[in-house]
């Protein structure tokens, strides 16, 4: 399904010389300039679980490695799982006769019907329940190399001090061992990898223990070689990735997974810093706190009709233009000198000489279904105008194509005032906003002749 | 907020990213295990067609997929902003010079990291063992690369590399598939695979790969090279083990024959006419270093990649070697009678990155790693084969 934001026929230019449709692009008010998704910088703002809408601060993301504690995958499908309850009827202890209802909860994926106790995995009896979770075995032997690498480290970066200081006669010895000269050993990694070794150092390093080698594994079972593999019964590829640390080749050992958070993301204009779009703090609004998107500030073209094509005959078009500022705006098109892009050039449009007046978008009077024409109050020349409702005008333009065969495309100068209504601004009721014009280069792909 | 994690006095996590032929693994430093271990891969958005990231055809296009992909790890998996925080990059010592420079060049100028380092793998697969002397060999997809460390220092007259690994398995698969497969539809049963080749896609192969095939044990294996390399007549093949099915979207069943599954990981071990094999490689890897090495060298022996992972793997291979010490060509070289093998504290598929890891949480990585303003001045990398780097310049001047 195509919807607005897939068609991509006009687009603006960006500042990083890429074009993009204006509903991809952000305009940074301070730098006046348009921005695409490749120009600002993307930071993560808070991260949240996709399925309780819980947000979780930064820390304690860190914490538990950005999974959600109360909610969790099924492991086969990728689905979330729910909590299912079960009765379970049991006599009283202090009375025998009457007998008692205990709820144990357990958890089912409502996709593929995998539910905890295929992994015999005991049932809980709080709704919330501690699910038992993994551990992986080499968690202990991992901290231990961790440690001993970071004391090591201390013991290295402390030696690289004191080098600074003292005369590097050491060197020596290690160009007699390997032939190398003293400047090699400056180079990063040489000298700290081999130097990676216990000197008696001011403190106390623990006994490194090597790993023990092994000299002979086990054969294969031989179910391997009369049985048919049960494929029922192996994970697939994508179920050991999703949990890399335990890999399980038999599906009675897939554990719920906890979900993984999502965040939201705020952008920052990467020359002037300033923020370009920041959502709402709660996971659960839509809204944004600053969104500074193109589509707010930019007059909007957009192709009114499709129209056909012949060679070197001129064809008339109609754009349609909208204004997304709450104040009249006048608007220029002009021819760009000296276009590189040789691509879109393959029409000549003749544009509209004088300026073009938008009203202001008000939004109470675009939901009033009354057709009034507003023709009169801006007197406008009906061969160029085609109409104007609200905001929006149609113009016409003058397409002729210079190629016999292909697209038919067309660039231009789009000059719009633009006001910076910011609080600020509006609070100053003296004086009107300041008027400063923008101009954007603008390309369309009308057809193919 | 970004900007209140400096102030509670915690250091942010350090990027671990090995960037594999086939598999990308990604975390943070001081973990057990990766975050993710995804395909490196590109999907478009417009026509759905997935792009290998190693398989590109311009720097520019490597740039634009590796920004892709490094999007989806740093807004998906990892969740931190990439901006002035260090990564720890894990490449294999055969990394072309054009990959890391463009990669370099989309770390620092786009994402703005603080710091990268560049750390080979087979080193820092050594660091999860707790020793500084090891025989490293990577099975990964396309190919396999052993490199003996001796001391923390790489032998490099030593490394030695095949191109047997994932992609010779799967191209055995293919191959066999279309000779000898049936697929059972819902209109007809037991069609060749011929007839409709399309549905042999990659992700299928790995799939047939991961849950059917094994490593066959040494005797059974050289019978059965014995018939499909040297033309001995096929009733000497062992009795193959029972047919499985498959089953293919839209019910289809693809039989996979106990042939298949037995016969292809032999791709690893068949010496054709060079006679190499994974096992040839190891030893003479080890012939070429240095004779007080070797002993040291064959009793810490280290497999990682992930292909190392199959049913009977280790026990083949093993058997291999001891097997080829029996040669004549090997025997008088070397002195060593036996083979001793580790085992790292993490699965082999991401054995490196735990190495990687476990560097990141050192405090001495800001020495080593390459930072952004040196980055930017000098505008390239060094590489240790490239003639043109620093400290040689240097050194030619202070002999002269």
């Amino acid at each position: 399904m195509a919807t607005f934001a897939t068609v991509e026929l006009v687009k603006y230019l960006c500042t990083c010389e890429k074009k993009f449709p204006i509903c991809r692009l952000y305009l940074c008010k301070h730098c006046l300039k348009l921005r695409c998704i490749d120009c600002v910088q993307h930071e993560v703002d808070t991260p949240y679980c996709p399925n309780c809408l819980e947000i979780m601060p930064a820390q304690e993301a860190k914490l538990k490695k950005n999974r959600c504690s109360n909610c969790f995958d099924c492991p086969v499908c990728g689905h979330t799982l729910m909590t299912r309850a079960s009765g379970h009827i049991s006599p009283n202890p202090e009375d025998p006769n009457k007998s008692v209802t205990k709820k144990t909860y357990y958890l089912a994926c409502g996709f593929c019907r995998w539910n905890t106790r295929d992994i015999n995995m005991p049932d809980q009896t709080v709704a919330t329940g501690n699910w038992p979770m993994l551990e992986n075995p080499h968690v202990k032997r991992i901290n231990n190399l961790l440690e001993n690498y970071k004391l090591m480290a201390q013991v290295e970066k402390a030696d690289r001090e004191r080098k600074k200081y003292v005369k590097r006669r050491s060197h020596l010895y290690l160009q007699d061992k390997f032939n190398l000269s003293p400047s090699v050993m400056k180079r990063k990694g040489l000298s700290s990898f081999s130097s990676l070794s216990l000197k008696e150092g001011d403190k106390t390093i623990e006994d490194l223990e090597p790993s023990v080698p092994v000299e002979s594994f086990d054969p294969l079972p031989n179910d391997y070689y009369t049985q048919p593999a049960a494929l029922e019964k192996t994970t697939r590829l994508v179920h050991r990735l999703s949990v890399p640390e335990f890999q399980p080749e038999d599906i009675s050992k897939l554990h719920p997974i906890n979900k993984h958070l999502i965040m939201k993301k705020s952008l920052r204009c990467r020359e002037c810093e300033h923020n370009l779009s920041k959502s709402d703090f709660n996971p659960c609004s839509i809204k944004f706190k600053i969104q500074l998107t193109a589509l707010h500030w930019v007059p909007e073209i957009r192709i009114m009709t499709p129209s056909t094509f012949t060679y070197n005959k001129e064809t008339l078009v109609t754009l349609t233009m909208s204004n997304p500022s709450v104040f009249n705006t006048t608007v220029t098109l002009s021819q760009i000198e000296n276009e590189t892009d040789v691509d879109y050039c393959t029409a000549k449009v003749e544009l509209p000489k004088k300026e073009l007046v938008l009203a202001s978008r008000d939004e109470p009077s675009m939901h009033v279904y009354e057709d009034s024409s507003q023709a009169h109050e801006f007197k406008d020349d009906p061969k160029l105008i085609v109409f104007r409702k609200g905001n929006k005008i149609g113009f016409v333009v003058k397409v002729t194509p210079v190629v016999p065969k292909g697209d038919v495309k067309i660039c231009f100068l789009l000059k719009h005032e633009f006001r910076n209504t910011t609080v600020a601004a509006l609070q100053s009721e003296s004086k009107e906003p300041e008027i400063k014009w923008l101009e954007h280069k603008v390309y369309l792909c009308l057809g193919t002749i | 907020m970004p900007h209140f994690e400096g102030l509670l006095g915690d250091e942010p996590r350090i990027i671990i990213l090995d960037i594999g032929s086939a598999y990308t693994k990604c975390g943070l430093a001081g973990d057990t295990g990766p975050r993710c271990i995804i395909p490196s891969e590109i999907k478009n958005p417009r026509n759905q067609q997935t792009s290998k990231i190693w398989d590109y055809s311009s720097t520019d296009e490597l740039y634009e997929h590796l920004k892709e992909l490094l999007y989806t790890l740093i807004s998906r998996y990892l969740l931190v902003t990439p901006k002035d925080r260090r990564v720890v990059v894990i490449e294999s010592l055969l990394c072309p010079t054009d990959f890391r420079d463009t990669l370099a060049r989309v770390l620092f100028k786009h994402y703005e990291v603080a710091s990268i380092l560049f750390a080979p793998s087979h080193l820092l697969s050594l660091m999860t063992l707790g020793t500084k002397t090891g025989l490293v060999l990577d099975v990964g997809y396309q190919e396999s690369f052993v490199v003996p460390v001796y001391e923390g220092i790489p032998i490099l007259k030593g490394w030695r590399t095949i191109p047997l690994a994932s992609k010779a398995i799967h191209s055995r698969i293919k191959s066999q598939l279309l000779e000898h497969g049936t697929v059972s539809t819902p209109e007809q049963k037991h069609q060749p695979v011929a007839s409709m080749p399309d549905i042999l896609t990659d992700e299928l192969l790995e799939d047939i790969k991961v849950c059917c095939c094994f490593v066959t044990e040494y005797s059974r294996g050289q019978q059965i090279q014995e018939v499909t390399m040297r033309g001995g007549h096929a009733n000497k093949l062992p009795p193959p083990p029972p047919d499985t099915d498959y089953q293919i979207d839209g019910g289809s069943v693809l039989n996979i024959s106990g042939r298949i599954r037995e016969h292809t990981c032999e791709v690893l071990f068949e010496q054709d006419n060079d006679e190499t094999s994974i096992a040839t490689l190891l030893i003479d890897a080890i012939v070429a270093c240095p004779i007080d090495t070797r002993k040291d060298l064959a009793s810490n022996i280290l497999v990682t990649g992930g292909t190392s992972m199959m049913p009977g793997f280790y026990h083949r291979l093993q058997l291999e070697l001891s097997h080829l010490l029996k040669k004549p060509c090997y025997a008088q070289q070397l002195g060593i009678k036996k083979f001793l093998f580790h085992k790292a504290p993490a699965k082999e598929n991401y054995t490196a990155w735990l190495g990687g890891a476990l560097l990141g949480a050192l405090e001495t990585l800001p020495s080593k790693s390459l930072s952004r303003d040196v980055y930017l001045q000098k505008g390239k990398l060094s590489d240790w084969c490239c003639i043109d780097s620093d400290f040689l310049l240097e050194d030619k001047n202070n002999k002269s």
